[in-house]
């Protein structure tokens, strides 16, 4: 349930979107994929208005939602598949994908055979094998230990500086959002309102060193004030 | 634990007393009466029926408790029977004197020993408007038959045999539920197996004239009898041959006075009164059926050791011969339970 | 895997041992118990003499056939039920009436109405392997994950992709493991019907050899082929299963 949100997301921006649980943040994101419609309001996408899911677009989920029974490779190449790639084609560039994630060689593994780290960044190769303009991430790293979780971060931020997409990404994690986004959308309990929005002046390229620095400080204590304040708008006085 | 234990012993305990108690009334008992009877295990066929109403009238009329044995009976199919008789299970029992020579072969230990069937029961039977009058006019007609097997098959290939037919010169339907009998009547196949004192009966009963076709003539096949097993007839001797005499007697006297047989039957099985013209009728068949040359010569129940050779010999020499191994005249028959009377 | 082999092997020997010792100790004649080597013995003469073979094949054919229209009747109707909630609504009822009732008494009924060719026994056959196969295909479908369909919808795949990428590869465990069942069934169908009524086939080759034969070790010796054919048939539904969905402990 979300309540007059509006956000407008820069083309090549990463916004990351916090908020607390049944915010609504996952709905906003299931909205923006063409996956939920609205009740009312617009959305549009690259100038389009967003009417159902869109080849322009590159989901990653909470989960990596692979297919039990394919390959890596084969998951991974299920977008191609879905409109027609050929096959020797299709396969050949998800292994040009699965490099890219660091999962090079591990074309023939099955999901069971794969860390949940892994899995994650299969489901990022495939979310990337179409070379859509916009990325939307769904608390993609939430369910993987906090170390697994920082490398992929970096991998990811990587990936977006070679592809320059748009990245929008749903996250708790108050140092991921600070770490990955140019500017942070704080939202409030449900329903969800926009209660914030923090940039992060952190130059780029970015390091997890300038997570210590004195900037994504002052960003992440601005991000909790705006969190505590929406869940307790008497606290933070 | 304590307080759970003594029902539990005294209910044991008192078991254990009933049955001191119950050995020692019976050895009161033995001593002081005269032999106890002895306990005969008697298989007759699947369904209980006016046919076996010899067995019923000895029963009822006490020939065989007056011959000091204590008879039960029970139904059961042939192939079982003829194994139980084998086993010991069953004392003595009606079995397919064609079930005798492959079982034999085959190591069951079984005998015929006494003809109740005279004529081959197993026939082949049309309406007379067929136009079927022996096993040649059977060429290209249609015959039903329960399955390719059993005694009617038997039956039905020495029959078409005398007439240089096989089963493959007929269309053969069959009729696993044993409904080819009113197929008959219902002209949906021209001509079917059935037994003499059955199917062909009661489609006579319907007002129809019915042709007969009856393999005595071609093979002598013998009828069901009585049959025994080699242990119960070492075992046993004495009182198998009281039980064959009673039968015997019986028999005689339901030929004289068939009202007799009928009585008996209705009495064991009342469900049979429904219909007393045609359970009249079968029986008339029946009795019919317990006589030919042989046993009129030579009292009911006699032996044709001639007709068993031929038998063995007809058998053995079928395409699928049920005969395993060589089997001679004397492994299949036993006259020990013949009483001969002059 | 050859541990494996090796196990089942050992337990099959000591079945035989047992049997044999049974035998012995018993002292049955083979007209009540044959041993194993008479039973094997028997075997080899049937197959030898060509008396098995016609029989078999004939068991085979309506096998065959009462499968391949069984499960195909049943992959249909269970895509049927698991898509439309009124179609479910409709025919459960009268499915589990059918399956309530025992092929046994069915069979007869079939035979008096289809006459007792093979027609008859494909329609027993299908129909005792049709309701585990339904039930299996739609729990198969139904049980899908709701995640993966709205990744396919993310994808926006069409209604037949839907189908082919998503669903029935989703649902095959569960389909094949109702062909396990189904296939086992079959082969106890195609008996039935051949007790209903018939004149050739393994069903009606035990009745030969106890009825008419009193060939008891030819009778155990049919047993043994019916239960060796239940068997093949339910190990190649296992190879199937293997090459498409992987072995147990490669899914996930």
């Amino acid at each position: 349930m979300l309540d007059r949100v509006r956000l407008a997301v820069p083309e090549g921006g990463v916004v990351a979107v916090v908020g607390p649980s049944g915010c609504g943040k996952s709905t906003l994101l299931r909205i923006v994929a063409g996956l939920l419609s609205l009740d009312g309001g617009t959305v549009r996408l690259l100038g389009d208005p967003v009417t159902g899911p869109d080849a322009r677009v590159g989901l990653v989920f909470q989960e990596p939602r692979l297919l039990p029974w394919r390959s890596a490779r084969e998951n991974v190449a299920y977008p191609l598949e879905l409109r027609g790639v050929p096959r020797a084609e299709r396969l050949a560039r998800a292994d040009e994908l699965l490099a890219s994630v660091g999962l090079d060689g591990f074309g023939d593994a099955r999901p069971a055979q794969l860390s949940g780290g892994m899995a994650q960044r299969v489901g990022l190769a495939r979310a990337l094998v179409l070379a859509p303009p916009v990325l939307l991430l769904d608390e993609p790293f939430g369910a993987l230990d906090a170390l697994t979780r920082d490398r992929l971060d970096a991998e990811l931020l990587g990936l977006w500086e070679r592809a320059g997409s748009t990245i929008v990404l749903v996250t708790h994690s108050i140092p991921e959002a600070v770490f990955l986004a140019d500017r942070v959308v704080v939202l409030s309990p449900r329903p969800g309102r926009v209660v914030a929005e923090i940039p992060v002046a952190l130059p780029r390229p970015r390091r997890w060193a300038d997570l210590d620095g004195v900037e994504s400080g002052r960003a992440a204590a601005a991000i909790r004030r705006a969190l505590e304040e929406s869940a307790d708008p008497e606290a933070g006085e | 634990m304590d307080r759970r234990r003594s029902p539990l012993a005294a209910a044991l305990a008192a078991t254990l007393g009933l049955a001191v108690l119950g050995a020692g009334a019976v050895t009161a008992q033995d001593a002081s009466s005269a032999p106890a009877p002895v306990p005969l295990r008697v298989g007759l066929g699947y369904i209980p029926s006016v046919q076996f109403a010899a067995f019923y009238l000895a029963d009822a009329a006490g020939y065989y408790r007056d011959a000091g044995l204590d008879v039960t009976f029970e139904n059961k199919i042939d192939p079982e029977l003829i194994t139980l008789i084998g086993q010991g299970a069953v004392d003595i029992g009606m079995g397919d004197g064609t079930s005798v020579i492959p079982a034999r072969s085959q190591g069951i230990p079984v005998r015929y020993a006494a003809t109740i069937y005279a004529d081959f029961p197993s026939v082949v039977f049309a309406k007379a408007s067929s136009g079927i009058a022996s096993p040649a006019d059977l060429a290209g007609r249609s015959l039903g038959i329960p399955g390719k097997f059993g005694t009617s098959w038997v039956m039905l290939q020495a029959l078409l045999g005398s007439a240089g037919l096989t089963p493959d010169d007929l269309e053969i339907v069959l009729y696993p539920d044993f409904g080819q009998g009113a197929a008959v009547g219902a002209d949906a196949v021209d001509s079917a197996t059935g037994f003499a004192n059955n199917e062909p009966v009661r489609l006579a009963l319907t007002g129809e004239e019915v042709t007969v076709l009856r393999v005595d003539d071609i093979v002598p096949l013998p009828g069901p009898g009585l049959v025994v097993g080699d242990a119960t007839l070492a075992a046993k001797g004495d009182a198998l041959r009281a039980f064959v005499a009673a039968t015997t007697r019986a028999m005689a006297e339901i030929a004289e006075d068939p009202q007799r047989g009928i009585d008996a039957a209705f009495a064991r099985i009342p469900e049979l009164a429904a219909e007393p013209e045609a359970q009249r009728a079968v029986l008339e068949a029946t009795i019919a059926g317990w006589s030919n040359a042989y046993t009129e010569a030579n009292g009911y129940g006699a032996i044709d050791p001639a007709a068993w050779g031929a038998t063995i010999d007809f058998l053995s020499g079928l395409p699928e011969s049920p005969v395993a191994g060589p089997v001679s005249v004397e492994d299949v028959i036993t006259q020990d339970l013949l009483t001969v009377e002059e | 895997m050859r541990r494996d082999l090796l196990l089942t092997a050992g337990v099959g020997l000591l079945f035989l041992a047992v049997w044999q010792a049974i035998v012995l100790i018993g002292g049955y004649p083979p007209y009540i118990l044959p041993s194993p080597f008479a039973v094997a013995g028997r075997l080899a003469s049937a197959a030898g003499t060509g008396i098995l073979f016609p029989h078999l094949l004939t068991t085979l054919v309506e096998i065959a056939l009462g499968l391949a229209l069984g499960v195909s009747t049943a992959l249909l109707l269970g895509f049927l039920l698991a898509r439309s909630r009124l179609a479910d609504r409709l025919l459960s009822p009268y499915l589990v009436a059918a399956q309530a009732t025992p092929i046994l008494a069915l069979a007869p009924v079939i035979v008096l109405w289809f006459g007792s060719g093979l027609l008859s026994k494909v329609l027993i056959c299908a129909l005792i392997c049709f309701f585990p196969m339904v039930v299996a295909t739609t729990v198969g479908l139904r049980s899908i994950d709701p995640r993966l369909v709205e990744l396919a919808r993310s994808l926006r795949a069409t209604q037949r992709q839907l189908i082919r990428t998503i669903e029935v590869p989703a649902a095959l465990p569960q389909i094949l493991g109702g062909l396990k069942v189904a296939v086992t069934l079959s082969v106890v169908g195609a008996i039935v019907a051949e007790w209903a009524g018939g004149d050739r086939g393994l069903g009606v080759l035990i009745n030969l050899a106890r009825g008419s034969l009193f060939d008891i070790p030819l009778m155990f010796a049919t047993l043994v082929v019916i239960a060796g054919l239940g068997v093949t048939l339910y190990l190649l539904v296992v190879l199937v299963e293997r090459r498409l969905v992987g072995a147990p402990h490669q899914r996930s």
